[in-house]
């Protein structure tokens, strides 16, 4: 009997030690994860917007994956799917659509997960624990004031606007329009979408030039646009007639508001937005649950005249 | 008796139909009403806020007087007593009230003084399109997270700019002349502080001659 205790205790320690890892493992507290939903990487700004989020996100001891969107709610909404399995505590948003994403916002709400939308959008002030926003329309209503200042009151325009079911795409028209629509002498003699896109606003620049070829300037909802639109200008020799101003305050287009070609953009911070929302996610996961449901972010001028101050997608 | 219990049911169907009917038909143009009907109106919105909201409110706007004496001493000091900012931003707001003497009028610009000796132009209001977000920001009476969809609480600023415009500023351009005393109100927007403090740009709530100071 003596001989089996002996043999018997060193076999229940070593089980128990075998299992031991296992047991601390499942009462461990799950990692601390952050997602980042992105509308699109196909546009140098949102990289820099996601990618700030996931540094700011690691800096405060989380492990953070971006998910691309790729402008598309269907792939936006399988990404949730994902982050919900996959349990994470929070998910910094930058939506493809104001009105379809709310869905997905909701989903994640369901599960106990808090959204902090970055930028974009999406009409619902329950779905989202807070919305850091871009003040588009102020930021368009200087800029349409700086056009009138620079292009004057008497001529032909045209317009590139962003994706048609997103919030900034208007509110960057409506504001711009709020001012250049009290001019009668300027008329803007086409309006088309080009999602936002460099490419598309290339093509969509040269057929508008084709059309209308004594257009004395072009407003770009954003810079990727405007950049195409750049180009398409350059391409017709058309660059010093037409004067281009984009939003969104891209690198390229400081640098080309600072060498004379583009005339202006306005700086929408995303590095600032971007940095706000991990901090926000963080201090939900920490016990703070009271957030505005919406915080407007100041968009600045950038010209000429003050484009020294600016760069590295905000001021310097 | 088969046929009359279908009939009965085909009846009791119908008188169900009737009443509760499963689709309405309606003409287009109808239809159409009815769905702007639904639509946030931001004309008739901004109506209503200035005349049972913003006018009421003057009387807890800061003291012309008191605000100009404010920033001319400390600026940073005038902003955190008098100052609005709303999210994340550098700019930010004043919503005043008082009483000020014209020093100049132009057709583009209407100066008044609102501290002895009354001379300097602590105010500007610009004759022409009014534009910006001053009218909406500036009382603290609107709140954008009323507002499920920016872009209504947007149209809520251009609205309200249109009053002023169409309600305040043809009185302004008609009644002002130098030397006048006038009652005033109404918000300025502070961008840059080195260009917009000194005059402070006016959008009017309410400008009436008064009696001289």
């Amino acid at each position: 009997m003596k001989n089996i205790h002996l043999f018997a205790w060193p076999a229940v320690l070593a089980l128990v030690l075998a299992f031991l890892p296992l047991a601390a493992f499942s009462q461990s507290p799950p990692p601390n994860r952050i997602a980042i939903v992105v509308s699109t990487l196909n546009n140098p700004w949102f990289v820099v917007l996601a990618d700030t989020a996931k540094q700011r996100a690691t800096e405060l001891g989380y492990d953070a994956t971006v998910f691309d969107s790729q402008n598309d709610t269907a792939k936006e909404s399988a990404n949730f799917d994902n982050i919900i399995a996959a349990h994470y505590q929070a998910i910094l948003f930058n939506p493809t659509d104001a009105s379809g994403s709310v869905a997905n916002a909701l989903k994640a709400k369901r599960a106990g997960i808090p959204v902090f939308c970055i930028d974009r959008e999406i009409n619902s002030t329950n779905a989202a624990t807070s919305q850091l926003l871009s003040d588009s329309y102020a930021g368009c209503v200087k800029l349409g004031r700086y056009f009138v200042k620079t292009v004057g009151k008497q001529g032909d325009y045209v317009e590139l606007l962003g994706l048609v079911g997103d919030n900034n795409t208007w509110n960057r028209s409506k504001g711009f329009h709020s001012v250049v629509d009290r001019f009668p002498g300027l008329k803007m003699v086409a309006q088309q979408s080009a999602d936002f896109d460099r490419a598309k606003g290339l093509e969509v620049m040269e057929s508008m030039l084709q059309a209308h070829p004594d257009i004395k300037a072009v407003f770009c909802g954003n810079d990727a646009m405007a950049m195409g639109a750049y180009q398409a200008l350059l391409t017709a020799g058309r660059e010093n007639q037409v004067k281009v101003f984009g939003f969104d305050g891209a690198d390229d287009v400081v640098r080309l508001i600072a060498a004379g070609k583009i005339e202006a953009t306005g700086m929408q911070f995303p590095k600032l937005m971007a940095r706000q929302a991990a901090e926000f996610a963080d201090e939900y996961i920490k016990g703070r649950h009271d957030f505005p449901a919406k915080i407007p972010v100041p968009v600045e001028l950038v010209t000429h005249e003050n484009v020294s101050q600016f760069g590295e997608y905000g001021k310097k | 008796m088969r046929l009359v219990r279908w009939l009965i049911l085909v009846l009791f169907l119908a008188a169900l139909a009737w009443r509760w009917p499963l689709f309405h038909l309606l003409p287009l143009q109808a239809a159409r009403q009815q769905k702007m009907a639904a639509l946030f109106d931001p004309g008739q919105f901004a109506a209503k806020f200035w005349k049972d909201r913003l006018l009421p409110s003057l009387p807890a706007a800061a003291p012309a007087s008191s605000l100009i004496q404010a920033i001319q001493t400390n600026r940073a000091a005038a902003r955190k007593k008098f100052g609005r900012s709303v999210g994340l931003g550098t700019d930010y707001f004043y919503f005043l009230s008082g009483t000020g003497k014209v020093v100049s009028a132009t057709a583009d610009q209407v100066s008044i003084a609102c501290l002895p000796p009354y001379t300097n132009a602590d105010l500007a209001i610009a004759i022409g399109p009014v534009f910006g977000d001053a009218l909406r920001d500036g009382s603290g009476l609107l709140n954008i997270n009323d507002y499920p969809n920016s872009q209504d609480f947007n149209a809520i600023s251009a609205a309200l700019d249109h009053l002023s415009e169409t309600q305040v500023l043809p009185g302004v351009k008609s009644q002002a002349r130098v030397g006048l005393t006038v009652r005033l109100a109404g918000c300025a927007e502070v961008d840059d502080e080195s260009t917009d403090l000194r005059p402070l740009n006016l959008v009017p709530i309410l400008f009436e001659a008064a009696p001289a100071p």
